[in-house]
């Protein structure tokens, strides 16, 4: 295993040449010493206190130095040892066989010292690299988990490629590399695949200026596995929005189709029927005018019908897709409830609403048409529910920063589990009742034309039963 | 009385054709707007009801403003839900009035029936010294408005835009218009003037929109129009 993990260039080789040569010396110039230091006590000391002495040194060398120096040190210090403190003195004479025992003692010694040193530093070296190395991945890991952008994620990987890992160039390829083309002559060039999975979202192309380590090379294959990951998290969750929003579209059609079939098909069958029966000329002589009457009334109510119905797909389709052109000014909410309370009146001969107003109610900057129409409808479903003889209350109240729009009816309660279907386009209650025109477009418009004045519309419960629609309108800055 | 009918839609001039005959009126028809023009100039009808959406040749509004560069017959424009700027555009163009598609023939004959009377009635003095509506009575020589017999005090800018209004009974008076009659041309932009006025001038008139008790009525994104007096 190598101990860095940029591949070192020739400057650091002769660097370590030099320090190799300066440990060689540095073992010599101990023994050396060691020698010296003896020489005057050679004929009071014993031999055993010398070769212990020498055993010493060349322990602390291989502790220091490693192996090779320590072998030296052993072998330098056997022969000074023998040729200086030894008697006969001046003399590689061994008298005894035994001392070349103490020779071989001190090799091994040496030895087994410098392989242990050896061992016990690159365990460390090797830890520090790991250390290194899941500190890289941690980092890039943490830095990719919160974005969302291919290009981004892209980006965090070639950061740490070139910073972390040294490349000089990096690329993506959308695919499996098939011909390896080389844009950098004298490069290595590595090629990750970008996998997570069975998915395989492209290769990593990393160019070296030399081939990068065996850690270098695994830790940048680690490195594009997370990058992989996280580039499967985005996929997958585009994925679901996309099926969610087709899941939506896929409902909304059903959901109209349903609509259209019954709501519009029914005005239309009364029209088309009622005005067959008058055109024929047998039948109609014998109608009375009573009845003839009545079929007229039913053709201009079935067409007011398809026109409240057409109108609202038309707004509801504007809203969704945002086309709302406002026709903003300052208005008061009080003329707008009092244009739907008279619309009301007319259309059902019969006082049915109570206005309910302040005097003092500030103007609010809205689009006058539009939310007549939310205003509207609001009150149309509320008339729906409301017992006979009670009133469906229009009011309005100022609030910090707001105007209040209440409209209150006295009916039954809307369930909780409804409450945030009800403002679903198309959505119709559970007993089914649904007038003629109502194709459940309501409130749905009458919550999306809250949503473009910047407001909003919520369902409360009536104290003594009923729903309260509310539409809360932001006062904006500068108001008369 | 001659009526011309500018629509491209051939069902809708042959509905409005029969319609207004059977109501007595003689009725010329127009499929685009050259033709419309040609035929005001030939035949001079007393009333023109002219769709703002035409498909082929000069539109609606385009029609209205070449007509008023050399006739003041009465015209009425027939516009579509939600169009509010082309309403304005229309009254700025020169139209006398406009109607709201899908109406019915009651509607138009009563729209039509005020355009004339104001348009006979117009450049002469004031019709009446008072003006009475439902339980509504304005003196204007004695400056006195009484509700269901009683007094009602005003504030002079209340009963400027109050008279203003009642003199011009089913006419659509612009917001500009009102301001600029009332407080001078130089406030014609500010609309929130009128609207905290006429609020208090409905509470006065003891206005109850929930009975169809109105005398003011809103004309969305437009400006106001008092009821049309019989």
């Amino acid at each position: 295993m190598t101990a860095t993990l940029r591949p070192a260039a020739s400057p650091d080789r002769r660097a370590a040449l030099l320090r190799a040569a300066g440990e060689y010396l540095a073992a010599a110039a101990l023994v050396v010493a060691t020698t010296l230091a003896l020489w005057p006590l050679r004929d009071r000391l014993t031999i055993a206190n010398e070769s212990l002495l020498y055993m010493l040194v060349t322990l602390i060398v291989a502790v220091r130095f490693r192996t090779g120096p320590s072998v030296l040190a052993a072998l330098l210090s056997f022969f000074a040892f023998n040729y200086f403190l030894v008697r006969p003195y001046y003399t590689l004479a061994v008298e005894d066989t035994r001392e070349l025992l103490d020779l071989l003692v001190f090799l091994t010694a040496a030895v087994i010292a410098g392989r242990l040193t050896d061992y016990a530093r690159h365990q460390a070296e090797a830890a520090g690299l790991n250390a290194r190395q899941q500190d890289i991945l941690y980092r890039l890991t943490s830095a990719l988990n919160p974005l969302t952008d291919v290009d981004a994620i892209r980006a965090e990987l070639r950061r740490v490629a070139v910073e972390e890992l040294g490349a000089v160039e990096v690329e993506f390829l959308p695919m499996p590399p098939t011909a390896p083309t080389e844009h950098h002559p004298a490069a290595d060039v590595v090629f990750v695949l970008l996998q997570a999975g069975e998915a395989i979202y492209g290769t990593l192309r990393a160019s070296f200026l030399r081939a990068p380590s065996t850690s270098a090379h695994r830790l940048l294959i680690a490195c594009a596995g997370q990058a992989a990951l996280a580039l499967q998290r985005v996929d997958l969750t585009a994925q679901a929005q996309r099926s969610r929003a087709l899941g939506e579209a896929d409902r909304l059609k059903t959901a109209l189709l349903r609509a259209v079939s019954h709501d519009l098909r029914t005005p239309i069958t009364i029209i088309k029927t009622s005005a067959a029966n008058l055109g024929d000329v047998d039948l109609a002589a014998r109608l009375s005018a009573e009845e003839k009457g009545d079929m007229v009334q039913a053709i201009e109510a079935s067409a007011d019908a398809l026109d409240r119905l057409v109108g609202n797909l038309l707004d509801m389709s504007r809203l969704q897709a945002g086309a709302v052109v406002l026709n903003e000014d300052w208005n008061s909410v009080e003329e707008i409830a009092g244009d739907v309370a008279a619309g009301v009146y007319r259309r059902e001969g019969t006082e049915r609403i109570r206005l309910d107003f302040p005097d003092d109610l500030p103007l609010v900057r809205c689009d006058f048409g539009l939310l007549r129409q939310a205003l509207g409808n609001l009150v149309d479903n509320a008339l729906r529910h409301e017992p006979e003889g009670q009133r469906v209350v229009i009011r309005g109240r100022a609030e910090a920063g707001l105007v209040r729009l209440e409209v209150v009816n006295h009916g039954p309660t809307i369930p909780a589990e409804e409450r945030e279907r009800i403002m679903e386009p198309f959505y119709q209650s559970r007993d089914g009742r649904s007038v003629m025109g109502g194709v459940g477009l309501g409130l749905a418009i009458a919550h999306g034309i809250a949503a473009v004045h910047g407001g909003a519309l919520a369902v409360a419960d009536t104290p003594g039963g009923g729903a309260t629609f509310i539409i809360r309108l932001p006062q904006t800055e500068g108001a008369p | 009385m001659m009526i011309l009918i500018v629509d491209d839609e051939p069902q809708i001039r042959k509905l409005l054709t029969a319609g207004l005959k059977g109501y007595g009126y003689d009725v010329l028809a127009a499929a685009d707007g050259h033709e419309a023009l040609t035929l005001v100039a030939q035949r001079r009808p007393e009333l023109v009801v002219l769709d703002i959406h035409l498909s082929q040749g000069p539109d609606g509004l385009e029609v209205c403003r070449r007509l008023r560069e050399w006739s003041r017959v009465p015209i009425i424009m027939l516009s579509v839900r939600g169009d509010e700027r082309t309403k304005v555009q229309a009254l700025d163009a020169g139209a006398d009035d406009y109607l709201t598609k899908p109406f019915g023939m009651e509607e138009l004959r009563a729209r039509i029936q005020a355009v004339v009377r104001r348009a006979v009635a117009e450049p002469g003095a004031p019709p009446d010294s008072v003006i009475r509506a439902g339980a509504l009575a304005i003196d204007l020589v004695n400056r006195r408005v009484t509700v269901a017999g009683e007094e009602v005090h005003f504030t002079p800018q209340e009963y400027d835009i109050l008279r203003l209004l009642a003199t011009h009974p089913g006419k659509i008076m612009t917001h500009p218009a009102i301001l600029s009659a009332v407080w001078g041309p130089e406030y014609a932009d500010m609309t929130h003037y009128v609207r905290i006025y006429v609020n208090q001038i409905r509470k006065k008139l003891r206005e109850n929109p929930a009975a169809n008790v109105r005398y003011i009525l809103n004309e969305p994104g437009v400006g106001y129009r008092f009821i049309d007096l019989p």
